[in-house]
């Protein structure tokens, strides 16, 4: 037996296995293992990125030599380029723009064998504190409208290079998810006078069933509308409906439940490859009571086929919360 | 420099990077030997399917029995459960409905072919009347929305471990799917501000410049769309304007027939047999009849085949954003296609 649920946010619906669930020592997942050798974003090879950009460092040494912890250098390859005049004009009935953007890469520790899991509640705070500081950065820049962190981990996830980076994109247009979900979150607003996910997480702590991890501000959920097995969102208890005016106390906790999801996504998964999205709202667009920002981990269980591609309606064979269950007790497997 | 396009349908964002093009040799698609156990789809085979729907079959010819040109049975693995009514309800603030639908597997071919343009043109045709045959039924059962008809091709478009067989699945749904409903909303925003469907300006744009066909007869015509998402992506639309895949034309199918074979045959020798998906894009069932509900969805929909070669990986940005990043400038895709001789 199976259910159809509607995300309440975009409007979604998601079909989810409720009856001969796929457990999660069912999926067959081979760890991400790395081959290691030559590697830009390892201490000594600094010279092969583009100049950094800015760097959590030991005072007494050079940018681009070692000595860092967190460095943050540009693209190599960027998918925009950031130098030159937005020039947006129509060919005909089609519409395009020149490609003008930033497009960074977030070094998230020196070790190449270590992953954003497996560091320290302070080390990950650093990681976090350098999102922040590029945001508030890049959002000074008037062709800006929207800034996208994101982070691919495992080459099924899309990841180029093995060595652990988030990346970060600011794009001269409010990209369409981004705009749907805004959107939803409107309309309900418009109708209730609330914030649908301050809704969500109401429900979710009254019902519990779905919670992965709590601290004092940030609660971890397996979301009611789960499109993928195992997927997480990471939400800020305070509303808020950006994410650079985090602060530290909340950066520090949302340090603690980053890690611990990650780390038990890691152990109850073997190593799943994943993505995980920031998402915020647009950079100077007026929404601040309906939206709310979060953070969302996809992990790559599954092959999106032609009936998602086709339909936007995604099958889920877990339920998210066989799911919540499996990562709580993950903890106390620990 | 890059180009950020738009579809003008949907309104999607597509970063084309125009610098360092990826050329088909690029992608170097690698095939594993992948062993496959004894395939259910086969002639011969047919007991180890769930009870025949239809088929096309020689006269005197009994169901679930070898004789059969292409044959429809019901998923053996259904997403949906075609018993029961629908049921809705609220989980407090959220909405959940049971998962009724129908779930049918196409095949279309009685031997164990793996691709489309391996059938001759006149059994494409026998395909893509099975499936006129079977959309037009399924519509019959008020309970459905819409009914999606795709393929999978390949183990990273999501296509079976167990076998390769040549096939195409069905399946109806009780709602009408999101991506569907942002595309019949961009047409007809596009119709209420022009008064013209969106997808005949497209083909006018497109035959007109030339740099983005691929192949054309006088009915339908094969694009690279200009805001490709994908490397080597393709539609395929009738030329003229129908709002309905249901009423296409016997000329039309003869048409549709060989740009099926000519272009998989292109595709497949191009990328060396790439994963892909491949989907009908056709109106939802329209029985709703809410005053202005189906306005003008005759004048502005049409319907058209979308083919997504699976070369790229889709990761993070994308998921985020919507907004895809395409290596192979669609021009270039077309080019190439137009050029691979068979």
């Amino acid at each position: 037996m199976s259910q159809l649920r509607r995300d309440p946010v975009t409007g979604r619906w998601v079909e989810i296995a409720i009856s001969n669930p796929k457990r999660c020592d069912e999926f067959d997942m081979k760890p991400q293992t790395k081959k290691g050798g030559k590697c830009p974003f390892c201490p000594g090879s600094e010279k092969m990125t583009p100049p950094e950009i800015e760097a959590v460092r030991d005072p007494k040494t050079e940018p681009d030599t070692p000595g860092w912890t967190v460095r943050v250098v540009s693209n190599k390859f960027p998918a925009l380029k950031i130098e030159g005049e937005l020039d947006k004009r129509g060919i005909g009935m089609f519409d395009m723009s020149n490609g003008i953007g930033a497009h960074e890469v977030i070094v998230e520790n020196i070790d190449h064998y270590k992953d954003l899991a497996d560091l320290t509640q302070d080390e990950i705070r650093n990681v976090i504190l350098k999102y922040k500081s590029r945001t508030i950065d890049l959002e000074n820049d008037t062709r800006f409208r929207y800034i996208l962190l994101f982070k691919n981990h495992g080459e099924p996830a899309g990841a180029s290079l093995e060595h652990s980076h988030t990346q970060l994109v600011a794009l001269p247009i409010v990209p369409k998810r981004v705009k749907e979900e805004l959107k939803g979150a409107q309309n309900y607003f418009k109708y209730r006078e609330r914030c649908v996910f301050c809704d969500m997480m109401a429900q979710e702590q009254q019902e519990k069933e779905r919670i992965v991890f709590e601290n004092k501000h940030f609660l971890a959920f397996c979301p009611f509308v789960s499109r993928f097995p195992f997927e997480v969102w990471l939400l800020p208890k305070a509303h808020n409906h950006e994410f650079k005016s985090i602060d530290d106390s909340e950066i520090y906790d949302m340090a603690g439940a980053l890690k611990e999801v990650l780390a038990r996504l890691k152990s109850r998964l073997n190593d799943p490859a994943y993505n995980f999205i920031i998402h915020t709202a647009p950079i100077r667009d007026g929404v601040y009571e309906e939206f709310h920002w979060h953070l969302e981990i996809m992990p790559k269980l599954t092959d999106v086929a032609g009936f998602e591609w086709g339909s936007g309606l995604y099958i889920n064979p877990t339920s998210p919360e066989i799911t919540a269950k499996c990562l709580r007790e993950a903890c106390a497997a620990k | 420099m890059p180009e950020l396009r738009r579809d003008p349908v949907i309104g999607r964002w597509v970063i084309i990077s125009t610098e360092r093009a990826k050329r088909p040799s690029d992608f170097n698609i690698k095939h594993a030997d992948e062993s496959e156990m004894e395939c259910p789809f086969c002639e011969g085979h047919e007991k180890k399917t769930p009870t025949e729907i239809f088929a096309i079959r020689k006269p005197g010819t009994k169901k679930d029995t070898p004789g059969w040109n292409v044959r429809v049975v019901p998923s053996i693995a259904p997403k949906f459960k075609i018993e029961g009514e629908l049921e809705r309800r609220g989980v407090g603030m959220y909405d959940v409905m049971n998962n009724i639908g129908a779930h049918e597997v196409l095949i279309e071919s009685p031997n164990h072919l793996t691709d489309i343009y391996q059938l001759s043109e006149l059994e494409i045709q026998d395909v893509i009347n099975a499936s006129i045959y079977r959309i037009s039924e399924l519509e019959k059962d008020i309970r459905f929305k819409y009914c999606l008809l795709f393929k999978n091709h390949g183990l990273k478009a999501g296509g079976s471990k167990k076998t390769k067989h040549l096939r195409s699945q069905l399946i109806a749904t009780p709602v009408t799917p999101t991506r569907v409903k942002e595309e019949l909303r961009g047409s007809m925003f596009y119709f209420e501000y022009k008064e013209r469907c969106v997808f005949c300006d497209i083909i006018r744009q497109e035959i007109e410049t030339g740099a983005r066909i691929i192949m054309e007869t006088k009915t339908i015509v094969a694009i690279a769309p200009f805001a490709s998402r994908f490397p080597f992506e393709i539609w395929i639309m009738p030329k003229i304007h129908r709002t309905d895949f249901m009423n296409i034309q016997a000329d039309e199918i003869k048409d549709l027939a060989n740009i099926l074979k000519t272009v998989f045959a292109k595709l497949s020798k191009a990328l060396n047999d790439p994963p892909y998906n491949y989907m009908l894009h056709t109106a939802p069932f329209r029985r709703t009849r809410r005053p202005g509900y189906w306005h003008t969805i005759e004048e502005d929909y049409h319907w058209h085949i979308e083919v997504m070669p699976r070369v790229t990986q889709v990761a993070g940005f994308e998921w985020g954003s919507g907004f895809y990043i395409n290596p192979t400038p669609p021009e270039e895709a077309a080019k190439y296609l137009r050029e691979v001789t068979l």
